[in-house]
Protein backbone atom coordinates (compact mmCIF):
# COMPACT_ATOMS: atom_id res chain seq x y z
CA UNK A 1 0.00 0.00 0.00
CA UNK A 2 1.18 3.95 0.26
CA UNK A 3 3.53 4.62 2.95
CA UNK A 4 5.18 7.62 3.01
CA UNK A 5 6.55 7.79 6.54
CA UNK A 6 8.38 11.07 5.69
CA UNK A 7 5.36 12.97 5.99
CA UNK A 8 4.60 14.88 9.32
CA UNK A 9 1.24 13.51 10.69
CA UNK A 10 -0.53 16.68 10.49
CA UNK A 11 -0.66 17.19 6.45
CA UNK A 12 -3.48 16.70 4.82
CA UNK A 13 -4.34 14.35 2.56
CA UNK A 14 -5.58 16.16 0.14
CA UNK A 15 -4.89 20.22 -0.35
CA UNK A 16 -5.83 22.28 -3.42
CA UNK A 17 -4.26 25.69 -3.59
CA UNK A 18 -5.53 28.48 -5.44
CA UNK A 19 -6.84 26.42 -8.08
CA UNK A 20 -8.70 28.14 -11.36
CA UNK A 21 -10.00 26.43 -13.93
CA UNK A 22 -12.17 28.24 -16.85
CA UNK A 23 -13.94 27.13 -20.10
CA UNK A 24 -14.18 29.48 -22.67
CA UNK A 25 -15.29 32.62 -21.35
CA UNK A 26 -16.88 30.88 -18.00
CA UNK A 27 -14.77 30.46 -14.77
CA UNK A 28 -15.77 27.33 -13.26
CA UNK A 29 -13.56 27.49 -10.34
CA UNK A 30 -11.91 30.48 -9.04
CA UNK A 31 -9.10 30.27 -6.21
CA UNK A 32 -9.97 26.93 -4.29
CA UNK A 33 -8.21 26.81 -1.42
CA UNK A 34 -9.25 23.70 0.50
CA UNK A 35 -7.65 20.45 2.88
CA UNK A 36 -9.02 17.69 3.41
CA UNK A 37 -7.78 16.09 6.81
CA UNK A 38 -7.28 12.06 6.84
CA UNK A 39 -10.20 10.32 7.64
CA UNK A 40 -12.65 12.48 7.47
CA UNK A 41 -16.03 13.22 5.37
CA UNK A 42 -15.92 16.46 3.59
CA UNK A 43 -19.71 18.17 1.87
CA UNK A 44 -19.05 19.66 -0.92
CA UNK A 45 -22.78 21.53 -1.74
CA UNK A 46 -23.57 24.60 -3.55
CA UNK A 47 -26.24 25.32 -6.43
CA UNK A 48 -26.14 23.55 -9.63
CA UNK A 49 -23.32 24.88 -11.94
CA UNK A 50 -21.40 26.20 -8.71
CA UNK A 51 -18.11 24.09 -9.82
CA UNK A 52 -18.58 20.64 -7.53
CA UNK A 53 -18.14 18.44 -10.81
CA UNK A 54 -15.55 20.88 -12.08
CA UNK A 55 -13.55 20.45 -9.06
CA UNK A 56 -13.60 16.43 -9.07
CA UNK A 57 -13.08 16.70 -12.09
CA UNK A 58 -9.95 18.67 -11.30
CA UNK A 59 -8.64 16.74 -8.57
CA UNK A 60 -8.93 13.46 -10.71
CA UNK A 61 -6.89 14.36 -13.11
CA UNK A 62 -9.70 14.71 -15.87
CA UNK A 63 -9.13 18.15 -16.52
CA UNK A 64 -6.38 20.47 -15.66
CA UNK A 65 -6.30 23.45 -14.15
CA UNK A 66 -4.86 26.52 -15.31
CA UNK A 67 -3.55 27.46 -12.35
CA UNK A 68 -2.84 26.21 -9.00
CA UNK A 69 -1.82 23.11 -7.50
CA UNK A 70 -3.80 20.58 -6.03
CA UNK A 71 -1.46 18.21 -3.64
CA UNK A 72 -2.26 14.76 -2.15
CA UNK A 73 0.15 13.00 0.35
CA UNK A 74 2.27 15.65 0.13
CA UNK A 75 2.96 14.53 -2.99
CA UNK A 76 1.83 17.36 -6.51
CA UNK A 77 -0.42 15.87 -8.50
CA UNK A 78 -1.48 18.25 -11.11
CA UNK A 79 -0.72 17.37 -14.21
CA UNK A 80 -0.09 13.57 -13.76
CA UNK A 81 -2.53 11.58 -15.47
CA UNK A 82 -5.70 9.76 -14.58
CA UNK A 83 -4.22 6.65 -13.95
CA UNK A 84 -1.55 7.34 -12.38
CA UNK A 85 -3.67 9.64 -9.71
CA UNK A 86 -6.13 6.61 -9.49
CA UNK A 87 -3.19 4.35 -8.66
CA UNK A 88 -1.95 7.16 -5.46
CA UNK A 89 -4.70 6.40 -4.00
CA UNK A 90 -8.14 8.80 -5.48
CA UNK A 91 -11.24 7.21 -6.54
CA UNK A 92 -14.37 8.67 -7.86
CA UNK A 93 -18.27 8.15 -8.74
CA UNK A 94 -20.08 9.63 -11.37
CA UNK A 95 -23.30 12.15 -11.12
CA UNK A 96 -25.13 9.74 -13.91
CA UNK A 97 -23.63 6.50 -13.19
CA UNK A 98 -20.81 5.04 -15.57
CA UNK A 99 -20.86 1.40 -15.31
CA UNK A 100 -19.98 -0.65 -17.41
CA UNK A 101 -22.97 -2.22 -19.02
CA UNK A 102 -22.32 -5.06 -21.51
CA UNK A 103 -20.26 -6.10 -18.09
CA UNK A 104 -21.45 -7.88 -15.41
CA UNK A 105 -22.13 -6.66 -12.21
CA UNK A 106 -18.99 -8.72 -10.55
CA UNK A 107 -16.56 -7.99 -13.97
CA UNK A 108 -17.37 -4.92 -13.19
CA UNK A 109 -15.81 -4.49 -9.24
CA UNK A 110 -13.24 -7.15 -11.00
CA UNK A 111 -12.07 -3.98 -13.67
CA UNK A 112 -12.00 -1.96 -10.71
CA UNK A 113 -8.99 -4.34 -9.05
CA UNK A 114 -7.25 -2.87 -12.44
CA UNK A 115 -4.56 -0.50 -10.94
CA UNK A 116 -3.23 -3.13 -8.03
CA UNK A 117 -3.16 -5.57 -10.18
CA UNK A 118 -0.12 -6.51 -13.15
CA UNK A 119 -0.52 -9.38 -15.39
CA UNK A 120 -0.94 -8.15 -19.21
CA UNK A 121 -0.93 -10.00 -22.21
CA UNK A 122 1.54 -12.64 -21.67
CA UNK A 123 -0.01 -13.55 -18.43
CA UNK A 124 -3.48 -13.86 -20.06
CA UNK A 125 -1.96 -15.75 -22.83
CA UNK A 126 0.10 -18.26 -20.84
CA UNK A 127 -1.99 -18.23 -17.48
CA UNK A 128 1.01 -19.46 -15.47
CA UNK A 129 0.36 -19.66 -11.81
CA UNK A 130 0.58 -16.15 -11.22
CA UNK A 131 -1.49 -14.96 -12.92
CA UNK A 132 -4.45 -17.66 -11.82
CA UNK A 133 -3.50 -16.47 -8.49
CA UNK A 134 -3.97 -12.69 -9.41
CA UNK A 135 -7.34 -13.67 -11.18
CA UNK A 136 -8.41 -15.72 -8.04
CA UNK A 137 -7.58 -12.76 -5.73
CA UNK A 138 -9.43 -10.33 -7.92
CA UNK A 139 -12.11 -12.13 -7.92
CA UNK A 140 -12.40 -12.63 -4.14
CA UNK A 141 -11.63 -9.17 -3.63
CA UNK A 142 -14.55 -7.85 -6.08
CA UNK A 143 -16.84 -10.69 -4.08
CA UNK A 144 -15.92 -9.53 -1.01
CA UNK A 145 -15.95 -5.99 -2.07
CA UNK A 146 -19.98 -7.10 -3.92
CA UNK A 147 -20.84 -8.26 -0.16
CA UNK A 148 -20.07 -5.40 1.41
CA UNK A 149 -22.09 -3.30 -0.31
CA UNK A 150 -24.93 -5.60 -0.59
CA UNK A 151 -25.01 -7.08 -3.74
CA UNK A 152 -23.53 -10.73 -3.19
CA UNK A 153 -26.55 -12.06 -5.16
CA UNK A 154 -26.93 -10.14 -8.18
CA UNK A 155 -23.17 -10.99 -9.13
CA UNK A 156 -23.48 -12.71 -12.22
CA UNK A 157 -26.39 -10.22 -13.88
CA UNK A 158 -25.89 -7.79 -16.32
CA UNK A 159 -24.95 -4.63 -14.64
CA UNK A 160 -27.22 -2.58 -16.72
CA UNK A 161 -30.37 -5.05 -15.23
CA UNK A 162 -29.66 -4.09 -11.76
CA UNK A 163 -32.35 -1.26 -10.38
CA UNK A 164 -30.93 2.30 -10.86
CA UNK A 165 -30.37 1.99 -6.69
CA UNK A 166 -28.07 -1.07 -6.96
CA UNK A 167 -26.14 0.46 -9.65
CA UNK A 168 -25.29 3.02 -7.47
CA UNK A 169 -23.76 0.69 -5.26
CA UNK A 170 -21.83 -0.89 -8.07
CA UNK A 171 -20.46 1.98 -8.90
CA UNK A 172 -19.02 2.52 -4.95
CA UNK A 173 -18.31 -0.97 -4.92
CA UNK A 174 -15.93 -0.63 -8.31
CA UNK A 175 -14.47 2.39 -6.78
CA UNK A 176 -13.36 0.39 -3.78
CA UNK A 177 -11.81 -1.76 -5.67
CA UNK A 178 -8.77 0.40 -6.58
CA UNK A 179 -7.75 0.33 -2.63
CA UNK A 180 -8.26 4.46 -2.27
CA UNK A 181 -7.39 6.31 0.14
CA UNK A 182 -9.90 9.22 -0.88
CA UNK A 183 -13.53 8.78 -2.45
CA UNK A 184 -14.98 11.20 -4.37
CA UNK A 185 -18.78 10.49 -4.44
CA UNK A 186 -20.21 13.03 -6.97
CA UNK A 187 -24.34 12.95 -6.10
CA UNK A 188 -24.37 9.04 -4.54
CA UNK A 189 -28.15 9.73 -3.47
CA UNK A 190 -29.25 11.39 -6.43
CA UNK A 191 -32.53 9.32 -8.10
CA UNK A 192 -32.31 6.93 -4.84
CA UNK A 193 -35.60 7.01 -2.90
CA UNK A 194 -35.80 7.47 1.05
CA UNK A 195 -34.93 3.57 1.94
CA UNK A 196 -32.64 3.77 -0.67
CA UNK A 197 -30.60 7.10 0.91
CA UNK A 198 -30.65 5.93 4.35
CA UNK A 199 -29.07 3.08 3.40
CA UNK A 200 -26.59 4.68 1.32
CA UNK A 201 -25.84 6.76 4.90
CA UNK A 202 -25.00 3.65 6.35
CA UNK A 203 -22.86 2.24 3.39
CA UNK A 204 -20.79 5.80 3.54
CA UNK A 205 -20.31 5.29 7.33
CA UNK A 206 -18.92 2.12 6.74
CA UNK A 207 -16.62 3.16 4.44
CA UNK A 208 -15.40 6.07 6.40
CA UNK A 209 -15.05 3.69 9.65
CA UNK A 210 -12.73 1.65 7.23
CA UNK A 211 -10.19 4.87 7.18
CA UNK A 212 -11.08 5.73 3.73
CA UNK A 213 -11.64 9.67 3.42
CA UNK A 214 -14.53 10.77 1.84
CA UNK A 215 -15.39 14.08 -0.05
CA UNK A 216 -19.18 13.72 -0.93
CA UNK A 217 -20.85 16.37 -3.37
CA UNK A 218 -24.43 15.90 -2.67
CA UNK A 219 -28.19 17.92 -2.65
CA UNK A 220 -29.50 15.42 -0.24
CA UNK A 221 -29.38 18.28 2.54
CA UNK A 222 -30.12 15.81 5.51
CA UNK A 223 -27.75 13.11 4.29
CA UNK A 224 -24.72 15.46 3.76
CA UNK A 225 -25.97 17.72 7.04
CA UNK A 226 -25.78 14.05 9.10
CA UNK A 227 -22.93 12.32 7.43
CA UNK A 228 -20.28 15.29 6.80
CA UNK A 229 -17.69 16.39 9.04
CA UNK A 230 -16.91 19.28 7.37
CA UNK A 231 -18.83 20.86 4.24
CA UNK A 232 -17.40 23.45 2.14
CA UNK A 233 -19.91 25.53 0.38
CA UNK A 234 -19.53 26.30 -3.77
CA UNK A 235 -21.27 29.23 -5.33
CA UNK A 236 -20.28 30.13 -8.79
CA UNK A 237 -16.88 28.79 -8.86
CA UNK A 238 -15.88 30.24 -5.32
CA UNK A 239 -15.77 29.16 -2.12
CA UNK A 240 -18.91 30.78 -0.41
CA UNK A 241 -18.72 29.07 3.44
CA UNK A 242 -16.91 26.20 5.22
CA UNK A 243 -17.50 25.14 8.72
CA UNK A 244 -18.70 22.46 10.52
CA UNK A 245 -22.88 21.53 9.53
CA UNK A 246 -24.09 22.93 12.37
CA UNK A 247 -22.09 26.35 11.27
CA UNK A 248 -23.50 26.16 7.86
CA UNK A 249 -26.71 25.28 8.43
CA UNK A 250 -26.48 28.73 10.14
CA UNK A 251 -24.70 30.64 7.87
CA UNK A 252 -26.27 33.69 6.30
CA UNK A 253 -24.47 34.09 2.93
CA UNK A 254 -25.48 30.36 2.78
CA UNK A 255 -29.00 30.78 3.65
CA UNK A 256 -29.31 33.12 0.76
CA UNK A 257 -26.79 32.11 -1.88
CA UNK A 258 -27.80 28.23 -1.64
CA UNK A 259 -31.04 27.01 0.69
CA UNK A 260 -32.91 30.19 0.25
CA UNK A 261 -34.35 32.31 3.04
CA UNK A 262 -36.39 30.62 4.90
CA UNK A 263 -38.11 33.38 7.03
CA UNK B 1 -26.97 -22.19 -21.23
CA UNK B 2 -23.44 -21.65 -21.74
CA UNK B 3 -22.20 -24.29 -23.14
CA UNK B 4 -18.84 -25.62 -21.71
CA UNK B 5 -15.75 -24.24 -23.51
CA UNK B 6 -13.59 -27.60 -24.09
CA UNK B 7 -17.17 -29.27 -25.34
CA UNK B 8 -16.90 -26.14 -28.04
CA UNK B 9 -13.42 -26.68 -28.72
CA UNK B 10 -13.78 -30.35 -28.94
CA UNK B 11 -16.49 -30.17 -31.74
CA UNK B 12 -14.56 -27.33 -33.38
CA UNK B 13 -11.27 -30.22 -33.91
CA UNK B 14 -13.09 -32.64 -34.79
CA UNK B 15 -15.01 -30.88 -37.21
CA UNK B 16 -11.76 -29.36 -38.83
CA UNK B 17 -10.47 -33.07 -38.48
CA UNK B 18 -13.52 -34.81 -40.20
CA UNK B 19 -13.07 -31.85 -43.03
CA UNK B 20 -9.93 -32.28 -43.31
CA UNK B 21 -9.67 -36.03 -44.01
CA UNK B 22 -13.00 -36.40 -45.82
CA UNK B 23 -12.86 -33.78 -48.19
CA UNK B 24 -11.10 -35.12 -51.44
CA UNK B 25 -12.01 -32.05 -53.91
CA UNK B 26 -9.15 -29.65 -54.20
CA UNK B 27 -11.71 -26.95 -54.89
CA UNK B 28 -13.35 -27.12 -51.43
CA UNK B 29 -10.04 -27.89 -49.52
CA UNK B 30 -8.95 -24.06 -50.95
CA UNK B 31 -12.49 -22.51 -50.23
CA UNK B 32 -12.15 -24.01 -46.62
CA UNK B 33 -8.67 -22.51 -46.26
CA UNK B 34 -9.00 -18.98 -47.16
CA UNK B 35 -12.06 -19.28 -45.02
CA UNK B 36 -9.47 -19.97 -42.05
CA UNK B 37 -7.19 -17.18 -43.35
CA UNK B 38 -10.10 -15.16 -42.98
CA UNK B 39 -11.03 -15.89 -39.91
CA UNK B 40 -6.99 -15.27 -38.69
CA UNK B 41 -8.18 -11.52 -39.70
CA UNK B 42 -11.71 -10.85 -38.29
CA UNK B 43 -10.34 -12.37 -35.45
CA UNK B 44 -7.33 -9.95 -35.19
CA UNK B 45 -9.47 -6.92 -35.95
CA UNK B 46 -12.18 -8.22 -33.70
CA UNK B 47 -9.91 -8.04 -30.95
CA UNK B 48 -9.91 -4.37 -31.71
CA UNK B 49 -13.09 -3.50 -33.18
CA UNK B 50 -15.56 -5.75 -30.66
CA UNK B 51 -13.78 -5.62 -27.91
CA UNK B 52 -11.90 -2.30 -27.55
CA UNK B 53 -14.55 -0.66 -29.56
CA UNK B 54 -11.75 0.97 -31.83
CA UNK B 55 -12.12 0.77 -35.75
CA UNK B 56 -9.89 0.29 -38.38
CA UNK B 57 -10.38 0.71 -41.77
CA UNK B 58 -6.29 0.19 -42.73
CA UNK B 59 -5.66 -3.43 -41.54
CA UNK B 60 -5.44 -4.72 -45.06
CA UNK B 61 -2.38 -2.89 -44.93
CA UNK B 62 -1.43 -5.33 -42.22
CA UNK B 63 -2.21 -8.97 -44.31
CA UNK B 64 0.02 -6.94 -47.01
CA UNK B 65 2.91 -6.60 -44.61
CA UNK B 66 3.03 -10.11 -43.59
CA UNK B 67 2.92 -11.15 -47.53
CA UNK B 68 5.35 -8.98 -48.72
CA UNK B 69 7.42 -9.28 -46.19
CA UNK B 70 7.77 -12.86 -46.40
CA UNK B 71 7.84 -12.85 -50.48
CA UNK B 72 10.57 -10.56 -50.31
CA UNK B 73 12.51 -12.31 -48.33
CA UNK B 74 12.07 -15.80 -48.94
CA UNK B 75 12.50 -15.06 -52.71
CA UNK B 76 14.64 -12.20 -53.20
CA UNK B 77 17.11 -13.26 -49.48
CA UNK B 78 16.51 -16.81 -49.46
CA UNK B 79 15.28 -16.67 -45.91
CA UNK B 80 13.40 -19.33 -44.47
CA UNK B 81 10.10 -19.39 -44.47
CA UNK B 82 10.04 -19.71 -40.35
CA UNK B 83 12.26 -17.09 -40.52
CA UNK B 84 10.50 -14.40 -42.49
CA UNK B 85 7.79 -15.12 -40.21
CA UNK B 86 8.96 -13.50 -37.14
CA UNK B 87 9.97 -10.81 -39.46
CA UNK B 88 6.91 -10.34 -40.89
CA UNK B 89 5.46 -10.03 -37.49
CA UNK B 90 7.88 -8.12 -36.18
CA UNK B 91 7.79 -5.25 -39.23
CA UNK B 92 3.67 -4.97 -38.67
CA UNK B 93 4.22 -4.89 -35.06
CA UNK B 94 6.73 -1.78 -35.68
CA UNK B 95 4.40 0.15 -37.89
CA UNK B 96 1.12 -0.95 -36.13
CA UNK B 97 3.27 0.85 -33.17
CA UNK B 98 4.25 3.69 -35.13
CA UNK B 99 0.86 4.51 -36.92
CA UNK B 100 -1.00 3.57 -33.98
CA UNK B 101 0.76 5.94 -31.66
CA UNK B 102 -0.75 9.01 -33.56
CA UNK B 103 -4.23 8.14 -34.65
CA UNK B 104 -5.50 6.34 -32.03
CA UNK B 105 -5.72 9.92 -30.01
CA UNK B 106 -8.35 9.89 -32.54
CA UNK B 107 -12.09 7.89 -32.05
CA UNK B 108 -14.86 7.52 -33.98
CA UNK B 109 -15.03 8.48 -37.28
CA UNK B 110 -11.57 10.55 -37.37
CA UNK B 111 -9.76 7.25 -36.52
CA UNK B 112 -11.68 5.46 -39.23
CA UNK B 113 -10.39 8.25 -41.42
CA UNK B 114 -6.88 8.17 -40.10
CA UNK B 115 -6.52 4.23 -40.22
CA UNK B 116 -8.30 4.47 -43.59
CA UNK B 117 -5.50 6.55 -44.96
CA UNK B 118 -2.64 4.52 -43.90
CA UNK B 119 -4.50 1.69 -45.61
CA UNK B 120 -4.08 3.82 -48.90
CA UNK B 121 -0.51 4.85 -48.04
CA UNK B 122 0.49 0.92 -47.69
CA UNK B 123 -1.59 -0.09 -50.72
CA UNK B 124 0.46 2.45 -52.98
CA UNK B 125 3.57 1.17 -51.39
CA UNK B 126 3.05 -2.43 -52.17
CA UNK B 127 1.81 -1.20 -56.04
CA UNK B 128 4.37 1.54 -56.60
CA UNK B 129 7.86 0.24 -55.16
CA UNK B 130 8.35 -2.28 -58.18
CA UNK B 131 11.61 -3.14 -58.02
CA UNK B 132 10.77 -4.39 -54.27
CA UNK B 133 7.11 -5.79 -54.70
CA UNK B 134 6.96 -6.53 -58.27
CA UNK B 135 4.43 -3.44 -58.60
CA UNK B 136 1.07 -3.74 -59.80
CA UNK B 137 1.81 -6.75 -61.69
CA UNK B 138 2.37 -8.72 -58.25
CA UNK B 139 5.03 -11.07 -56.75
CA UNK B 140 5.77 -14.68 -58.29
CA UNK B 141 7.50 -17.77 -57.00
CA UNK B 142 6.98 -17.23 -53.61
CA UNK B 143 7.93 -20.97 -51.56
CA UNK B 144 5.30 -23.66 -49.95
CA UNK B 145 6.11 -24.35 -46.30
CA UNK B 146 7.65 -27.16 -45.08
CA UNK B 147 8.59 -28.87 -41.45
CA UNK B 148 10.61 -31.43 -41.46
CA UNK B 149 9.48 -34.24 -43.55
CA UNK B 150 5.88 -32.37 -43.98
CA UNK B 151 5.27 -30.49 -46.67
CA UNK B 152 2.49 -28.25 -46.96
CA UNK B 153 2.55 -27.86 -50.22
CA UNK B 154 -0.55 -29.91 -50.79
CA UNK B 155 -3.84 -28.75 -50.15
CA UNK B 156 -5.03 -31.06 -47.49
CA UNK B 157 -1.71 -30.62 -45.01
CA UNK B 158 -2.43 -26.70 -45.75
CA UNK B 159 -5.64 -26.55 -44.84
CA UNK B 160 -4.67 -28.39 -41.51
CA UNK B 161 -1.76 -25.71 -40.68
CA UNK B 162 -4.16 -23.07 -41.15
CA UNK B 163 -6.94 -24.26 -39.08
CA UNK B 164 -4.68 -25.34 -36.23
CA UNK B 165 -3.20 -21.77 -35.98
CA UNK B 166 -6.78 -20.73 -36.06
CA UNK B 167 -7.59 -22.60 -33.08
CA UNK B 168 -4.32 -21.29 -31.44
CA UNK B 169 -5.57 -17.62 -32.05
CA UNK B 170 -8.91 -18.72 -30.92
CA UNK B 171 -7.67 -20.31 -27.34
CA UNK B 172 -4.96 -16.70 -27.22
CA UNK B 173 -8.07 -14.64 -28.17
CA UNK B 174 -10.22 -16.47 -25.57
CA UNK B 175 -8.27 -16.23 -22.94
CA UNK B 176 -7.27 -12.37 -23.36
CA UNK B 177 -10.83 -12.07 -23.20
CA UNK B 178 -11.23 -13.96 -19.62
CA UNK B 179 -8.46 -11.96 -18.16
CA UNK B 180 -7.58 -8.78 -16.33
CA UNK B 181 -6.41 -6.97 -19.74
CA UNK B 182 -9.66 -8.21 -21.76
CA UNK B 183 -12.18 -6.91 -18.57
CA UNK B 184 -9.98 -3.80 -19.37
CA UNK B 185 -10.86 -3.65 -22.92
CA UNK B 186 -14.09 -4.61 -22.85
CA UNK B 187 -14.68 -1.89 -20.38
CA UNK B 188 -13.00 1.17 -22.58
CA UNK B 189 -15.57 -0.22 -25.21
CA UNK B 190 -18.33 0.46 -22.56
CA UNK B 191 -17.37 3.72 -21.25
CA UNK B 192 -13.79 4.94 -22.19
CA UNK B 193 -14.76 7.65 -19.38
CA UNK B 194 -15.10 5.55 -16.28
CA UNK B 195 -12.60 2.93 -17.84
CA UNK B 196 -10.09 6.07 -17.27
CA UNK B 197 -11.34 6.47 -14.00
CA UNK B 198 -11.23 3.23 -12.38
CA UNK B 199 -7.07 3.73 -13.52
CA UNK B 200 -6.70 1.72 -17.10
CA UNK B 201 -4.34 3.77 -19.11
CA UNK B 202 -6.66 3.17 -22.05
CA UNK B 203 -3.80 5.12 -24.70
CA UNK B 204 -1.70 2.39 -23.83
CA UNK B 205 -3.83 -0.38 -23.79
CA UNK B 206 -5.53 0.40 -26.97
CA UNK B 207 -2.06 0.76 -28.30
CA UNK B 208 -1.30 -2.84 -27.35
CA UNK B 209 -4.42 -4.16 -29.14
CA UNK B 210 -3.80 -2.55 -32.02
CA UNK B 211 -0.14 -3.73 -32.57
CA UNK B 212 -1.71 -7.41 -31.67
CA UNK B 213 -4.44 -7.30 -34.34
CA UNK B 214 -1.85 -6.53 -36.27
CA UNK B 215 0.06 -9.11 -35.87
CA UNK B 216 -2.65 -11.43 -36.29
CA UNK B 217 -3.17 -9.79 -39.73
CA UNK B 218 0.12 -10.01 -40.95
CA UNK B 219 0.32 -13.76 -39.69
CA UNK B 220 -2.74 -14.08 -42.01
CA UNK B 221 -1.17 -12.64 -44.87
CA UNK B 222 1.90 -15.00 -44.27
CA UNK B 223 -0.25 -17.94 -44.93
CA UNK B 224 -1.58 -16.42 -47.77
CA UNK B 225 1.02 -15.50 -49.56
CA UNK B 226 2.70 -19.35 -49.11
CA UNK B 227 -0.79 -21.32 -49.71
CA UNK B 228 -0.96 -19.04 -53.17
CA UNK B 229 2.52 -18.55 -54.01
CA UNK B 230 1.29 -15.15 -55.86
CA UNK B 231 0.33 -11.66 -54.54
CA UNK B 232 -0.34 -8.89 -55.85
CA UNK B 233 -1.40 -5.17 -54.54
CA UNK B 234 -5.64 -5.27 -55.60
CA UNK B 235 -5.55 -8.18 -52.19
CA UNK B 236 -4.36 -5.85 -49.65
CA UNK B 237 -6.34 -2.36 -51.02
CA UNK B 238 -9.01 -0.83 -49.01
CA UNK B 239 -11.69 -2.84 -50.40
CA UNK B 240 -9.94 -5.88 -48.35
CA UNK B 241 -9.96 -3.83 -45.41
CA UNK B 242 -13.39 -3.43 -45.73
CA UNK B 243 -13.88 -6.93 -46.35
CA UNK B 244 -12.47 -7.24 -42.92
CA UNK B 245 -14.35 -5.05 -40.81
CA UNK B 246 -17.63 -6.56 -42.62
CA UNK B 247 -16.87 -10.20 -41.72
CA UNK B 248 -16.60 -8.49 -37.90
CA UNK B 249 -19.41 -6.77 -38.17
CA UNK B 250 -21.33 -9.59 -39.65
CA UNK B 251 -20.24 -12.29 -37.77
CA UNK B 252 -21.15 -10.24 -34.66
CA UNK B 253 -18.94 -7.92 -33.23
CA UNK B 254 -17.10 -8.79 -29.45
CA UNK B 255 -17.49 -12.71 -30.46
CA UNK B 256 -14.57 -15.00 -30.97
CA UNK B 257 -16.78 -17.30 -32.80
CA UNK B 258 -18.47 -14.24 -34.86
CA UNK B 259 -14.95 -13.92 -36.48
CA UNK B 260 -15.42 -17.68 -38.10
CA UNK B 261 -19.24 -17.55 -38.92
CA UNK B 262 -18.17 -13.72 -40.57
CA UNK B 263 -15.46 -14.93 -42.42
CA UNK B 264 -17.29 -17.79 -43.60
CA UNK B 265 -19.66 -16.25 -45.03
CA UNK B 266 -18.12 -13.49 -46.65
CA UNK B 267 -15.78 -16.26 -48.31
CA UNK B 268 -18.64 -18.08 -49.08
CA UNK B 269 -20.98 -15.81 -50.89
CA UNK B 270 -18.94 -14.87 -53.99
CA UNK B 271 -18.35 -18.37 -54.55
CA UNK B 272 -21.65 -19.49 -53.87
CA UNK B 273 -22.79 -16.45 -56.37
CA UNK B 274 -20.75 -17.55 -59.34
CA UNK B 275 -24.27 -18.44 -60.60
CA UNK B 276 -26.09 -14.82 -61.10
CA UNK B 277 -22.82 -14.18 -62.97
CA UNK B 278 -23.07 -10.21 -63.72
CA UNK B 279 -25.59 -9.78 -60.78
CA UNK B 280 -23.79 -11.27 -58.38
CA UNK B 281 -22.25 -8.22 -56.74
CA UNK B 282 -26.10 -6.80 -56.50
CA UNK B 283 -27.29 -10.02 -54.72
CA UNK B 284 -23.98 -10.04 -52.58
CA UNK B 285 -25.05 -6.24 -51.33
CA UNK B 286 -28.62 -7.19 -50.70
CA UNK B 287 -27.49 -10.81 -48.52
CA UNK B 288 -25.51 -8.18 -46.57
CA UNK B 289 -28.52 -5.82 -46.36
CA UNK B 290 -30.58 -8.46 -45.11
CA UNK B 291 -28.58 -9.79 -42.53
CA UNK B 292 -27.49 -6.54 -41.03
CA UNK B 293 -31.39 -5.33 -40.68
CA UNK B 294 -32.67 -9.14 -39.26
CA UNK B 295 -29.61 -9.20 -37.12
CA UNK B 296 -28.17 -6.27 -36.15
CA UNK B 297 -26.10 -7.38 -33.97
CA UNK B 298 -24.28 -9.94 -36.15
CA UNK B 299 -24.69 -13.42 -36.61
CA UNK B 300 -23.34 -15.04 -33.61
CA UNK B 301 -25.78 -12.58 -31.27
CA UNK B 302 -28.56 -12.70 -33.94
CA UNK B 303 -28.65 -16.77 -34.08
CA UNK B 304 -28.61 -17.07 -29.72
CA UNK B 305 -31.64 -14.64 -29.85
CA UNK B 306 -33.31 -16.84 -31.91
CA UNK B 307 -32.95 -20.08 -30.08
CA UNK B 308 -33.56 -18.20 -26.69
CA UNK B 309 -36.51 -16.71 -28.40
CA UNK B 310 -37.40 -20.20 -29.50
CA UNK B 311 -36.71 -21.67 -26.03
CA UNK B 312 -38.86 -19.30 -24.61
CA UNK B 313 -41.54 -19.97 -27.15
CA UNK B 314 -41.30 -23.48 -25.71
CA UNK B 315 -42.57 -22.15 -22.30
CA UNK B 316 -39.72 -23.55 -20.93
CA UNK B 317 -37.71 -20.20 -20.32
CA UNK B 318 -34.85 -19.32 -18.69
CA UNK B 319 -34.66 -18.46 -14.81
CA UNK B 320 -31.90 -15.39 -14.95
Amino acid sequence: MITDSAEPEYSPLLKTAAVSKSFGGLKALSDISFEVPKGIVQGLIGPNGAGKTTLFNVITGAYLPDSGSISFLGKEIRGKKLHQIVKMGIARTFQNVELFESMTVIENVMVGCHVRTRSGFWGAVSRIPKVLREEKMIRDRAEELLAFVGLEKESGKKSSDLPFGWQRLLEIARALASDPLLLLLDEPAAGLNAVETRQLGELLGKIRDLGITLVLVEHDMSLTMKISDNILVLDRGCILARGTPREIQSDEAVMSAYLGKSK
Amino acid sequence: MSIPKILIYGFFVTAVLLIGYFVENYYYLQVLTFIGINTLLALGLNMLMGYAGQISLGHGAFYGIGAYTTAILTVNYQFSPWLSLPCAILLAVTVAFLVGLPTLKLSGYYLGMGTLGFGMIAFIIFREWTSLTGGASGFVGIPSLEAGFISFSSARNYFFLVWAVVLINLIVCGRMIQSRMGRALRAIHDSEKAAMAVGINTMHLKLQIFVFSAAVGALAGFLYAHYISFISPGTFDFLASVRMVTMVVIGGMASIWGALLGAALLTLLPEWLHAFADFEMIVYGLIMMIVMILLPRGLTRGLLDLYEKAGEGTGKGHDN
